[in-house]
């Protein structure tokens, strides 16, 4: 451990913390910077983190600075606010001043420091800036703007050791330097929307996003990636029911700060003009009171011959579609559905969120055949809970011949289709839920924005179905699924309360 | 037998140097019991091409000898057997100075690093050999334990001679105190400073030399392979110390089983493309992997974590061209030439306003008087002495006033000033300060790599404030701006580009504020140098009223009476200058403005 002196307080970190780590702990928030980060190897290149260290001749910059026992460290007195602000003065000078058109405007590192530590009343005659280039699309999420570029390197580094891809360099030299892609080569790589994070200014930003919302009015909720089994933690930005982006959130034990570009990019399923909104019976737009006589019909007299569930639902509503279909064969869906292509840093190839909880719960299941046999085989109406098992030839053959078959899906799709009854349940991002990750990891996501349509979320629906089959136990409440479904998930767990970071049964793997 | 040598060094090419030795090898026949040959610089560049003549123990160096002197010295020396005193400017017998005009050239130099150029061939390992060459080599490898090497060195007391002046032995000492999967032996051949060209003679004119000093670090430290990074500017250079690496492996000097012992060491050239910052170490190692040339953060340290993550000891040309001598004579017999803290000699290349620009190699603690004076000649065409520029744009300008500063790493660095490695620039009473202070300034503005914030933005905040002086537009408060950036960028830049790029700025305003307040107050130039703040006169002495610079003048700014003194109307003139460039009687001059009102 070193004890260390910083602005006056006293401080204990252990041995080899960097100076910068130790500032952050002692003053409560980071000292200013644009070129350090956490992930990244230091590049010391923004001298903007530059404190004083007693016994040190020049100012010296936190980032690679490793602590030392008794080190007494200056970071806001009079001589480190006047390098600060004569730093943010020289990237001013070539900075264009496009804020009221710039998406990055109100998450600005630049705009920020200069609230914070910014000269305000410049000595350097205007001349004419330093022109480079804009508006350049570098590849097929990203786009580069040359002059609001501070050259902090950071887009280049994580090119080059995050993905190892290496398409982000530095070209030309001394005022003329810039950030850019070598002739021919475009940022595309399954991660380069994390440069467009990184970014401290608005040199780089996302495609998708651009000119879409003013930051400042979105709103944000906390959520897991349904893209694939990995489960990165995310943020949904949202305004007026509509999802912006989706955002990395920060969890070292699944994701990082980082997420892949496709599962950004998954949100847009839920704005999806093939969307279900209303509950159709053969076909025919109904209203949910509409549609109970055809349910009371087909569940209360015949009862479940099957209930079909997926990988893509909730823990919760496997619960509830174990307990619907207790005495009716229960199907996990298709064994192989939802297969791509992973790598090493964070895609899976199981791309859906949820098969290890329906592992945890016990719910098996079958390959396409099979799950046609089971369905010709079901003595009563088949119960489907999203997963279009019917994308499947197969199964598509076997629920043709079937006239009792209730589908809760999101979209038009294909077992949507095929299904006597229809009924609309929410995307993700509509409603609230826990997804079990590859690792095993609970992780709870929360509603974002309100319901598509006429939708309803997934579990109040199923527990209407059980309603109609005069089920005693029908829950009231999510909170009450969770409750009652903790016991078989693992001792002493309040699914209610899953910390920020996730749940892993048994402990932390370390 | 004799044997005539042609300097073929880069000064004696650009001077004419194949020419003559074109015209001497037709004049030569074939049957001839002489022999024609090559060799580097001698440090005499502003005589070249040079010519010598050696029999026996007798050397006899001609000077500026074009085609024409070539045939009239074969003709009368060569076939006839007499010399040509006016043309001889050097003339030693038994290594002893007897005659010629540049005697004093030479005669307060010790030659260390230079012993070999100029009298060997660079392109034959027999001629370094016959020298001495490689001997040090086999006495480290054969009588020497690698810590007796760095032992050595730390008794020598070297400073690296690329300009920083870090002990070489005790750097040394920490790379071979690091292991890895190699351990790389670089040599930084990327000699950038403008006025300055060391690196490239000792290269051209004894390559051998700095390869030995590589494979005796290599083997005193326990280096596994070599790279010397020579930038591509010097192609000569490059092509010798190619053929010199080809000719050592040959030898059995570089490869496996160098000398018979189990000591495996090799050589690549990696060619610069001509960036500044790629002389800063690390900025030269990512270059040698193919990685941008930019500076890289310090620690880890180069002898722990340098090319290719691996440990790696980083010197100057100039520095392993030492390292034979050093082993062969001893650290202690090196000791005695220079001072206490900055022993040895140190190699300089004068250049600018001096009356004999060239190579010279003295004791360390001479005066800047006596290398610019007594080995210079003084200052060209008599003018006065105004400063000279030490280390490049790294470094700043020393006045006429502190001529006697001794020239060493304690010394030079109180002036405001750095060692550097080796460039002094002269100037005279015509070149303007502000001028010079913008011209290296451009030139750090230029090369740097544009990583470190202020380095980037602010060298060039401060070029465009002197620009505006020089163009007589500053005002006072500019010259606290530039102090101030020049501090910043200074204190807040990652290398020593950076760190030292304000440096000839802050120099100038040290030693010449009086020449900033001209022209920021007077609007005038006093040297007559800056375009804007001259007028154009003509002292009536010298005109002869030939009227030729009023007809050359396009705005008719020049007026006068045939065979009477001219005048020029200064509101008129547009300063183009072509009149200063058409008189034929020395009688037009720029003078500062204000000063010709006066």
């Amino acid at each position: 451990m070193a004890k260390l002196t910083i602005d006056g307080k006293e401080i204990e970190v252990p041995d080899g913390t960097s100076l910068f780590d130790a500032c952050r702990d002692a003053r409560g928030e980071d000292l200013p910077h644009f070129c350090y980060h956490p992930d990244l190897s230091v590049a010391g290149v923004c001298r903007l983190c530059q404190v004083e260290v007693e016994g040190m001749p020049k100012l010296t910059i936190a980032c690679n600075t490793g602590v030392r026992d008794g080190m007494v460290v200056h970071t806001r007195n009079e001589r480190v606010t006047r390098a600060s602000k004569q730093i943010l003065e020289m990237h001013l000078i070539n900075h264009p001043v496009d804020c009221p058109i710039c998406d990055q405007a109100g998450e600005c590192g630049l705009q920020n420091q200069y609230m914070a530590h910014g000269l305000y009343d410049t000595k350097v005659e205007k001349v004419d800036k330093v022109h480079k280039s804009k508006a350049q699309v570098i590849g097929p999420h990203v786009i580069l703007d040359q002059e609001r570029c501070v050259l902090c390197s950071r887009c280049v580094r994580f090119c080059a050791e995050v993905t190892g891809t290496g398409e982000m360099g530095i070209f030309n030299r001394g005022d003329r330097a810039r950030i850019g892609t070598a002739p021919g080569v475009e940022l595309d790589n399954d991660y380069s929307l994390n440069t467009v994070d990184i970014c401290p200014v608005g040199a780089l930003t996302s495609r998708d996003f651009r000119f879409q919302k003013r930051v400042w009015m979105l709103k944000a909720a906390d959520s897991v990636c349904p893209g694939c089994a990995t489960g990165c933690n995310v943020r949904i930005d949202h305004e007026a029911g509509r999802i912006y982006r989706l955002k990395p959130r920060y969890n070292p034990e699944v994701n990082g700060r980082w997420m892949c570009d496709k599962g950004r990019m998954t949100y847009k399923a839920v704005h999806d003009e093939n969307r279900l909104g209303d509950p159709l019976v053969g076909g025919k737009v109904e209203t949910w009171d509409g549609v109970a006589g055809t349910l009371a019909k087909l569940v209360g007299e015949g009862g479940f011959g099957l209930v079909v569930g997926s990988p893509y639902q909730s823990l919760e509503e496997i619960h509830l579609l174990k307990s619907l279909g207790k005495d009716a064969p229960l199907s996990g869906g298709l064994a192989d559905s939802g297969q791509g292509t992973g790598d090493d840093l964070l895609q899976d190839a199981d791309q859906t969120p949820n098969r290890k909880g329906l592992e945890l719960l016990g719910v098996a299941q079958h390959d396409g055949p099979a799950l046609a046999d089971l369905i010709r085989n079901a003595a009563g109406s088949v119960l489907i809970l999203g997963g279009d098992p019917a994308a499947d030839p197969t199964v598509a053959a076997a629920l043709t011949e079937k006239d009792s078959v209730i589908y809760v899906g999101t979209h038009g799709d294909k077992t949507a289709g095929l299904a006597k009854v229809v009924l609309p349940g929410c995307m993700w991002a509509e409603k609230a839920g826990i997804f079990v990750n590859r690792n095993g990891r609970l992780q709870e996501f929360k509603q974002a924005v309100a319901r598509h349509g006429n939708a309803r979320e997934d579990w109040r629906i199923l527990s209407e179905l059980m309603t109609v089959r005069n089920n005693p136990d029908v829950p009231g409440s999510l909170k009450g699924v969770r409750d009652e479904l903790a016991g078989s998930v693992a001792a002493d767990v309040d699914l209610n309360k899953l910390p920020a970071r996730g749940f892993l049964p048994g402990g932390e793997a370390r | 037998m004799r044997k005539i040598l042609v300097g073929m060094s880069t000064c004696g090419m650009s001077a004419g140097a194949k020419d003559t030795y074109a015209e001497l090898e037709g004049l030569l026949p074939e049957d001839s019991q002489d022999e024609l040959t090559i060799t580097g610089c001698i440090g005499m560049c502003f005589r070249e091409p040079l010519v010598e003549i050696r029999e026996g123990q007798t050397r006899t160096i001609y000077g500026d000898v074009d085609p024409k002197r070539a045939a009239e010295i074969f003709e009368t020396h060569i076939v006839g057997g007499q010399e040509i005193p006016e043309y001889v400017i050097y003339k030693t017998e038994k290594d002893e100075a007897v005659s010629g005009s540049e005697l004093s050239f030479l005669a307060d130099q010790e030659r260390i690093v230079l012993r070999n150029c100029g009298l060997i061939n660079p392109e034959s390992i027999e001629d370094y050999e016959s020298r001495g060459g490689y001997q040090a080599t086999r006495k480290s490898i054969e009588e020497l334990a690698p810590e007796e090497i760095v032992e050595e060195m730390k008794t020598s007391g070297i400073r690296g001679r690329g300009g920083a002046g870090f002990p070489t032995g005790l750097k040394w000492s920490f790379a071979a105190g690091y292991s890895g999967e190699a351990k790389y032996i670089v040599c930084n051949a990327d000699e950038g400073d403008p006025g300055a060209f060391m690196d490239r003679s000792i290269l051209e004119g004894d390559p051998h030399a700095v390869l030995e000093g590589m494979i005796i670090c290599a083997r005193a430290i326990g280096g596994t392979h070599g790279y010397i990074y020579c930038r591509a500017e010097y192609p000569l250079a490059i092509h010798r110390l190619q053929l010199a690496i080809e000719a050592a492996r040959a030898r059995g000097y570089l490869g496996e089983n160098i000398m018979g012992s189990d000591f495996v060491f090799d050589i690549t050239i990696k060619q610069g493309a001509g960036a500044f910052v790629c002389g800063e170490e690390t900025a030269l190692f990512a270059s040698i992997e193919g990685e941008r040339g930019m500076p890289r953060i310090r620690p880890p340290f180069p002898a722990e974590s340098g090319v290719f993550g691996q440990p790696t000891n980083n010197n100057n040309v100039e520095t392993y061209a030492n390292v034979p001598w050093i082993i062969n004579n001893g650290g202690q017999a090196y000791r005695s030439y220079g001072t206490e803290k900055s022993p040895g000699t140190k190699v300089f290349a004068l250049a600018g306003k001096i009356a004999k620009g060239g190579l010279a190699e003295v004791p360390m603690g001479m005066t800047i008087e006596k290398i610019l004076f007594g080995i210079g000649g003084g200052i060209k065409d008599g003018r006065e002495f105004k400063a000279v520029q030490m280390g490049g744009p790294s470094g700043g300008c020393i006045p006429a006033s502190l001529k006697h500063t001794p020239v060493d790493f304690e010394n030079i660095p109180k002036t405001g000033a750095i060692m550097g490695s080796g460039g002094m620039v002269v100037m005279d009473d015509t070149t303007c300060m502000v001028d010079m202070a913008r011209f290296f300034l451009a030139f750090t503005q230029e090369e740097s790599c544009g990583k470190c914030t202020f380095c980037r933005i602010g060298t060039l905040r401060m070029l465009e404030i002197l620009e505006r002086i020089t163009r007589g537009e500053g005002q006072l408060e500019d010259i606290d701006a530039l102090t101030e950036l020049g501090g910043r960028i200074k204190e807040a830049s990652l290398c020593g580009l950076g760190q030292t790029a304000p440096n000839p700025v802050l120099s100038t305003i040290r030693y010449y504020m009086d020449e900033f307040t001209a022209h920021i107050v007077d609007h005038s130039c006093p040297a007559g140098n800056c375009p804007a703040l001259v007028d154009f006169v003509i002292k009536a002495e010298n005109c002869t009223g030939c009227s030729i610079c009023a007809k050359v003048c396009p705005v008719e700014a020049i007026s006068g009476v045939l065979k009477q003194p001219f005048i020029i109307d200064t509101e008129a003139c547009v300063q183009c200058g072509k009149c200063l460039t058409s008189c034929n009687f020395d009688a037009i001059f720029k003078v500062g403005k204000k000063v010709a009102a006066k």
